[in-house]
């Protein structure tokens, strides 16, 4: 008897590997002509340099960008530290403030707290209880002498989108720099950096089918904001990311990115359809709750808590049959209950009954109703040992 | 070869699998005692129902909120006290709970949660012993 595999619904943590996307990585991988290295000058090298020409245009459109204003890098965390980092390094002596959020991803968070370190002063924006950062509180926390407006589009727990068009407009307006992480929006939702006017975007490839370890930092054409690399050796990617660029790595990126562009809309549309049916079909499983909700937010994210639930005992509880990630998820080296949510004023408790569930490419409605089957079933059986009382109180 | 241990032991899966004891008190005779331990900042909640009858416990169940590991601790513990004498309940301390189940050193808070409502119950069960 062969089990059936978990029914995976932990896309925001990373998504398969689209199969048209692993057959690009392998037919760039198995061609002799594209492993010389792409900065050479000879032929096999400007053969792979080509490639990765190409690559550079599909992963340009996915945002209406010019291929020009790409920057490669190793990955969303690499791009953030890029961003956050060398604009804040780069900025004008005088201007020593960040702003940013208490809901970053870690890879934000800990860029700002580096700089902190360094003598930047930063300040952190507290999210409203549907974990929205307003632009009005952007722009009042912009000063003469603030570098940088760094905030999340989609937030990876809740999928709760930050209206980056209006942070830009405040941003242009205030003479800052704005950079956006977009790992959890590109290829998911339309984005379109030209008309936002934003100056720097993070995403990577391994959020939208394509390989881990391939990232981009789009850095705007004009005005150009300065950046200063935090790597040296080489000055490839106009001296900003130093290294031999991964040539198969990032035509998978492209090819991803092809793929992501080309179905953008429909997909939204389905997978944003797929999340409400499954909201729907855990409400047998009340009292839950939304994390995040409502609002705008990527399509694929369900953030959903359920009274008098521990999430690791739920965790185990779908252990084989479904790949989830708990309120703790983000943080699972601690253990400790997720910032996200708590920064949105939920309890450690509530937090704990929390999973986070993110539908993708993969996704199919059968998917759907096996997962709220067994997570209601798992849920009432929890619940059917809990002490009177619990329910109420843990939730 | 370095390979990481299993969050979980096999009897931490098998009792959390099978929540033994997870059930309302049966009726019968003899005095119904409780014990109870509420920590919700330590992500545990543990409460045993016994029923004691001629210096016995004849019957113990629980209800308990925590991880898988609070969790089986609490049904091996009730499973421990069926049928013991009440003199003969030694106080089961996390520190055995954890030795028993082979639950790391990181969730000992929770076990104390779970020694703290055992200890509630015994008190009770020498009470009307």
């Amino acid at each position: 008897v062969t089990a059936s595999p978990p029914i995976y619904l932990d896309h925001a943590a990373t998504t398969p590997l689209d199969p048209r996307v692993a057959a690009v990585i392998c037919e760039c991988l198995s061609d002799a002509s594209l492993q010389a290295n792409p900065a050479s000058a000879h032929g096999p090298g400007r053969a792979a340099a080509a490639r990765i020409a190409e690559a550079r245009l599909q992963v340009a459109r996915l945002i209406h960008a010019t291929p020009e204003s790409i920057v490669f890098t190793s990955g969303a965390t690499e791009s953030v530290n890029l961003a956050v980092l060398g604009a804040a390094r780069a900025a004008a002596p005088g201007r020593r403030h960040v702003v940013t959020s208490r809901v970053e991803h870690r890879a934000g968070l800990d860029a700002c707290s580096q700089l902190e370190r360094e003598g930047f002063e930063v300040t952190w924006l507290k999210p409203d209880a549907g974990g929205l950062i307003e632009p009005g509180a952007v722009a009042a926390s912009i000063r003469p002498d603030t570098a940088l407006v760094s905030l999340m589009h989609a937030n990876n727990e809740t999928g709760v989108l930050t209206d980056i068009e209006a942070v830009s407009a405040v941003c242009v307006e205030g003479g800052v720099v704005f950079h956006s992480d977009a790992a959890q929006s590109a290829g998911r939702i339309p984005i379109d950096v030209a008309a936002s006017g934003i100056a720097l975007l993070s995403f990577c490839a391994h959020k939208l089918g394509g390989p881990k370890g391939a990232g981009a930092l789009y850095v705007r054409g004009r005005p150009r904001p300065a950046l200063q690399p935090l790597v040296f050796g080489g000055a490839h990617e106009r001296g900003l990311r130093s290294g031999t660029l991964a040539c198969h790595q990032i035509v998978g990126f492209g090819a991803a990115c092809g793929i992501a562009g080309a179905a953008l809309d429909d997909e939204a549309a389905r997978i944003r359809e797929l999340r409400e049916r499954l909201w729907q079909a855990l409400q047998p499983a009340a009292p839950l709750w939304r994390n995040g909700a409502p609002g705008p937010s990527v399509p694929g994210i369900l953030n959903v808590g359920f009274a008098g639930i521990e999430g690791e005992s739920l965790l185990l509880e779908m252990d084989g049959r479904l790949a989830v990630s708990s309120g703790s998820a983000c943080s699972s080296a601690t253990a400790e209950p997720s910032y996200v949510l708590r920064a949105l004023g939920r309890s450690d408790a509530a937090i704990q009954a929390s999973l986070r569930l993110s539908l993708g490419r993969t996704t199919t409605g059968a998917d759907i109703e096996r997962a709220a089957r067994l997570l209601v079933d798992g849920v009432r059986r929890l619940r059917s040992a809990l002490p009177d009382g619990a329910l109420e109180r843990i939730a | 070869v370095n390979r990481e241990k299993p969050r979980y032991s096999p009897q931490v899966r098998d009792l959390f699998a099978r929540l033994p004891g997870a059930d309302p008190l049966p009726a019968g005779s003899g005095a119904w005692v409780t014990g109870e331990a509420i920590e919700l900042d330590r992500g545990a909640w543990v409460r045993f129902d016994a029923r004691v009858e001629g210096g016995r416990i004849v019957d113990c169940v629980f209800h308990a909120w925590g991880c898988p590991h609070t969790l089986a601790a609490t049904a091996w513990t009730a499973l421990e006290l069926r049928m013991r004498a009440v003199p003969d309940c030694a106080p089961v301390d996390a520190a055995r709970l954890a030795r028993e189940l082979d639950i790391p050193t990181e969730k000992m808070g929770r076990l104390l949660v779970v020694e703290d409502a055992l200890a509630a119950l015994l008190a009770g069960a020498r009470a009307v012993q």
